[in-house]
């Protein structure tokens, strides 16, 4: 025995080392395996996706293929068939962001025929049934200034595209629309009356022109070939002394155009006053044809009758009847008919559908009598900023949570006994809930939706989201559902922020949201308070400040209401207060602004003096580097941010201490260089005292983008000029082996100047990424995993292992030990650690993360085009049961072996006494 | 000499950024870069042409894709261009497109790291599907050999071989006695009764444990 040891125990001492050897492989493959993907059967468990188009700018209903549908061009440059009885998008087409993706032209005919960019114009054709490019053909202009206000539509199969030049000429070009041959030419229509108030409708071009008192109205068929020009005084028409053209939202029937509020047609070359009164200024007029002749239908918002709508009979002048109606819960703000198809059925009675785009970017589809098929809220196609709510406690738990909070308890029950009826009480109240829920059964849970209630793990929650058209939207992140909307036509969310000034959690008082934003007229600050639950307006309600906001913050301290104030900082460097009780609590504030075209950072302290707060620049920092630099994004910690650990254990069991400044900011800027082209620059500016903690340029390096701040780390994107890719710079702060301050005292900005040192890497990023964003969790212990969207539509979840600046090009021994990855400069994109599989969102422009009730999962909301939900877990959910865990087979097994122990102790126990007996 | 050569690098640097910052001419815009997209094998994937995008830079221009597969990306400046074909459940190869300020074109293989490498590739491009993207794990399932293979499953029944077949094996009587020692070691004590384990919570380190002293004996004695 002892023999055979020795001879194994050099071999052994070989196999360890060998282990040890490997063993940074080990965990090299460990974080491979890391990848995070999810079960096929997993599918929309966890996650879902709205997909939306954007407002929609020209519409039109689809007859002619079997499927029925509505064909949409967007002011998202988006191009789409939505399904006519549920809305819901059946193909879409995304074109460029930019200018070049705009649509000019949406037509219908056997196929789709679109006019897409500003010169140069891309003239393409789809098929109408299938979505699918037939043909596409190039135009491209002389450079003017005219060409903005061209005009294009189709007659008679040929494209006409219309050039006015005002106060000279109009020039018209009419190509084959599948080929793009030029067929007449470009013909020059001399017309020295034309300016900016004329309108089009096709092929008449209409315009008052002439001295005030004298005007006339003239119109002028561009495509004839005879020059022929019909001319009215204007007086005839009307006598109001500022005339007004304007032209149908949807005219499939005869040219006209809306002078003031009469409708006038041009019919056989000679302008026709119509004796239909157009019913409001602001109303929407239609022609459209139907069965019984055209109609002419408006709409418009009626003060006292809410959403109205009525039609015409164009030759009669009778009103139709059966199509009008008014409706007061309709909620469209300024109606706009994008679309209406009007056919008869077999009891001579209308049928019309008219698809109604508001102001708010809502899309209608409205059937005869008012009844709404289905709504499309476009608004969400561009959220500007998201806020994730924690809904209240359930009122069970709500008085759970009180009987064992101890102020409360000394306040009601002082004596034992009292205490001890209620804890009797709410167990009764438990055990009611219990056997309800056992005799509901899960059928009747299926049916109504979950209460807004917290749920045990604190996952399901409100996402109150805002969008660029002014409307604010209350969605339950489980289903995506909208509970709430709210419209502001005033707001103008650029550069807006939304606080959570007061969580639910303490009742009474009602959570409480505020929005900051600017006035859309006046860009004085506008803010919006809501109750996030129920997207009722709390507080301050809207309230217009008569200043411009320079920067905002929440105050840290809660006051006895429980509610965080706001504080404003405004162009006049005045400070406000809201609500104003809470100036005292002001105390150790600092606030910085930086100017983005002149990249000067400002500091501000912020102090009361017993009666008002006032502001005091205390530092500034220029970033311009001589001028040419401007400020491109600036991003400071999230701040509700936890740290976990205040170190890296390093393996000769020393402390590397991280840098945790709460007040860094990153401030990343761009600019042109005379030697360098373009150069980049990341700076690190302490935001309380002002000092620069560490700054980094990349030449030749442009669109510095998406950085990420968190903890000691920090991370952006930017686009190298000179290998034409995209490249990620992270950077780490570490105070070194020695603590800088005590454990447990504060960190103070203002206490000595030490610069933290710096590791930083760059990777490259073997995509186009479009936006990025960190995960969160609710007390950090887990891994951090940066999100990557890249343009292709892909959601990448990276472990920051892999991006950390402290990978080695070859690590030596101790860099193995303790794990890190060797350097390997591009970055690896697995399709198993993208989050949304074949999903793909168009568009991406932000990810949002928020933390949960459990510590593994992280909450994730992407935006853009498409809306996308769903929950990560970058450690794994090492807090809860896998969803596959199999209950029956590890009850079974218990079973077999409690049986199976108790069977073979009798079969012993008989055997034993078989053996006495011998 | 020196300085001259410092002055003719200067005004060549000058001249390249106006020529950059001027807008571009009627000849600079204008260049298409076309290509034929060729359908991944899947029967039904009927209409995978919507599917399929076609992006130029990200994004910055974008194709679409013909019934027959063919594709033109329309308007572009002279420059170089990454062309990717975007699919959901597909991966297709992007491919660097040169277009030079003559019109000319070179097609080559996309390499980020050695960006000056160059593998080139045929233009009009021919976009083929590489691989089908596998986001889904495989979910396990039991299947005996897995069990059996299972690292715990082996280490439990590789003791259990040498204990129970390697003594039959070894006819030495040294050895036999040796193992006999070890399975006397591992004999294993009697099934607990259900009183008794309870008496043992109850009443603990009152009662010795008779196991552990007989081990240590055993290892005294080694």
């Amino acid at each position: 025995m002892g023999n055979l040891s020795i001879n194994l125990k050099p071999n052994f001492m070989g196999l360890l080392k060998c282990l040890n050897s490997i063993n940074w492989f080990i965990v090299f493959f460990s974080l491979i395996n890391l990848s995070m993907c999810i079960y096929e059967d997993q599918i929309g468990k966890f996650d879902w996706r709205q997909s939306y188009v954007g407002r929609i700018k020209f519409a039109q209903f689809d007859t002619v293929s079997t499927a029925r549908k509505i064909i949409v061009a967007t002011e998202e440059n988006v191009l789409a068939a939505l399904n006519l009885k549920t809305g819901q998008v059946v193909w879409r087409h995304v074109f460029e962001s930019t200018s070049s993706g705009n649509i000019q032209l949406l037509h219908l005919s056997d196929q789709i025929i679109t006019v897409t960019g500003s010169n140069p114009y891309l003239v393409r054709g789809w098929d109408l049934s299938t979505g699918v490019l037939i043909w596409e053909w190039g135009l491209t202009l002389q450079k003017n200034e005219h060409t903005d206000f061209s005009e294009w539509w189709v007659q008679n199969g040929l494209l006409v595209h219309m050039v006015p030049k005002f106060g000279s000429h109009i020039e018209v070009s009419v190509y084959n629309v599948a080929t793009g041959h030029n067929r007449g030419a470009t013909s020059k229509l001399p017309a020295v009356w034309i300016n900016e108030g004329c309108v089009l409708s096709p092929p008449y071009y209409t315009c008052i022109s002439g001295s005030p008192g004298n005007q006339l109205l003239l119109s002028m068929d561009v495509t004839s070939d005879a020059v022929q020009i019909i001319s009215k005084p204007l007086a005839e028409y009307t006598t109001a002394r500022n005339a007004n053209l304007n032209p149908f939202d949807t005219n499939t029937v005869i040219p006209g155009f809306l002078l003031n509020e009469k409708i006038i047609l041009i019919r056989g070359n000679k302008f026709e006053a119509i004796n239909i009164a157009v019913s409001e200024p602001s109303a929407s007029v239609a022609l459209v044809d139907s069965a019984s002749g055209p109609l002419v239908l408006q709409t418009w918002n009626d003060e006292a009758k809410g959403f109205t709508l009525t039609a015409h009979n164009l030759v009669s002048g009778q009103r139709v009847n059966e199509i009008g109606w008014s409706d007061r819960s309709l909620s469209i703000p300024e109606p706009e008919l994008s679309a209406v198809i009007c056919t008869k059925t077999a009891r001579e009675q209308h049928v019309c559908r008219i698809l109604v785009t508001a102001a708010d970017d809502a899309s209608h589809l409205i059937q005869q009598e008012g009844r709404v098929l289905w709504t499309r809220e476009e608004a969400l196609a561009n959220v500007v900023a998201v806020e994730f709510v924690d809904l209240p406690v359930s009122d069970l738990d709500a008085a759970i949570e009180s009987e064992f909070d101890q102020k409360e308890a000394a306040k009601m029950h002082s004596s034992v006994l009292a205490a001890f009826t209620r804890r009797l009480q709410s167990q009764f109240q438990q055990l009611q809930g219990a056997v309800r829920t056992l005799l509901a059964g899960d059928a009747a849970a299926a049916d109504e939706p979950p209460p807004l209630v917290r749920d045990y793990f604190n996952l399901h929650k409100i996402m109150v989201l805002l969008t660029d058209a002014g409307k604010i939207f209350g969605m339950d992140n489980l289903s995506g559902e909208i509970l709430w909307k709210l419209y502001e036509p005033n707001l103008n969310t650029e550069a807006a922020v939304m606080f959570t000034r007061r969580s639910a959690r303490h009742p009474p008082h009602d959570a409480y949201l505020t929005i900051v934003g600017k006035h859309e007229e006046t860009g004085n600050g506008l803010i919006v308070s809501l109750n996030p639950i129920r997207g009722t307006p709390v507080g301050e309600q809207t309230l217009h400040l008569d200043v411009q906001i320079l920067q905002c913050a929440v105050l840290y301290k809660a006051d006895a209401q429980k509610l965080h104030a706001l504080i404003l900082l405004d162009k006049d460097e005045n400070v406000q207060i809201l609500p104003e009780s809470s100036a005292p609590l002001v105390e150790n504030m600092y606030m910085h602004v930086a100017d983005r075209s002149s990249a000067v950072v400002r500091g501000y302290a912020l102090r009361h003096d017993g009666e008002r707060v006032s502001a005091k620049n205390i530092w500034s920092v220029d970033l311009s580097g001589g001028g040419s630099q401007r400020v491109v994004w600036s991003v400071s910690k999230p701040a509700a941010e936890r740290i976990h650990s205040a170190g890296r254990v390093l393996p000769d069991r020393s402390v590397l201490y991280k840098h945790l400044n709460p007040n860094l900011v990153l401030l990343l800027t761009e600019g042109p260089d005379p030697v360098h082209k373009d150069v980049v620059v990341a700076t690190c500016v302490d935001g309380v005292s002002g000092g620069v903690l560490s700054a980094h340029v990349h030449r030749r390096a442009r669109r510095p983008a998406l950085p990420l701040h968190s903890e000691h780390f920090l991370a952006y994107l930017y686009y190298n000029d000179k290998q034409r890719r995209h490249e990620i710079a992270t950077l780490e702060l570490y105070e070194g082996p020695e603590r800088w301050v005590p454990a447990g005292a504060a960190f103070s900005s203002l206490r000595g100047a030490r610069a933290p040192h710096v590791q930083r890497h760059a990777y490259i990023v073997p995509a186009a990424p479009a936006a990025a964003a960190l995960s969160a969790t609710e007390r950090s212990l887990t891994d951090k995993h940066v999100l990557l969207a890249l343009s292709t539509g892909a959601i990448v979840e990276l472990p920051w292992a892999l991006l950390e600046p402290r990978r080695a090009l070859s690590p030596a021994g101790e860099a193995r030990e303790e794990g890190l990855v060797p350097y390997a400069p591009e970055l690896p994109l697995p399709a198993e650690a993208v989050v949304n599989y074949n999903a793909t969102l168009l568009r991406l422009t932000r990810i949002h993360t928020a933390p949960s009730g459990l510590e593994s999962t992280s909450l994730v909301l992407a935006t853009g085009l498409d809306l996308f939900y769903t929950r990560i877990a970058p450690s794994k959910t090492f807090d809860l049961l896998k969803d596959d865990f199999d209950y029956y087979l590890i009850s079974v097994v218990l079973a077999a072996l409690v049986l199976a122990t108790y069977s073979t102790k009798y079969f012993a126990a008989r055997k034993m006494l078989k053996m006495a007996w011998k | 000499m020196n300085t001259k050569i410092i002055l003719i690098y200067i005004s060549t640097f000058v001249l390249g950024n106006v020529y950059c910052a001027s807008d571009l001419t009627e000849e600079e815009i204008g260049h298409v870069i076309e290509g034929r997209v060729f359908p991944p094998e899947d029967p039904n994937n009927s209409n995978w042409q919507l599917d399929t995008r076609v992006h130029v830079n990200g994004g910055e221009y974008i194709g679409f894709v013909r019934e027959d597969g063919t594709f033109v990306v329309h308007n572009l400046p002279s420059g170089s261009y990454v062309v990717e074909i975007v699919h959901p459940d597909y991966m297709y190869e992007p491919v660097r497109v040169e277009i030079n300020s003559k019109g000319k074109y070179r097609a080559r293989k996309v390499n980020y790291v050695q960006t000056s490498q160059v593998i080139q590739v045929p233009y009009p491009l021919r976009m083929k599907p590489v691989t089908k993207f596998r986001y889904f794990q495989v979910r396990e399932q039991w299947r005996l050999t897995d069990f059996l293979f299972n690292p715990m499953v082996v280490m439990m029944v590789l003791p259990l071989f040498l204990i129970m077949i390697l003594p039959k094996m070894m006819n030495d009587p040294e050895t036999k006695e040796d193992l006999k020692q070890i399975s006397n070691l591992a004999k294993i004590s009697d099934v607990p009764e259900m009183s008794e384990m309870f008496t043992k919570i109850f009443n603990r380190g009152s009662v010795p444990k008779p196991t552990s002293s007989k081990a240590k004996q055993i290892k005294k004695r080694q």
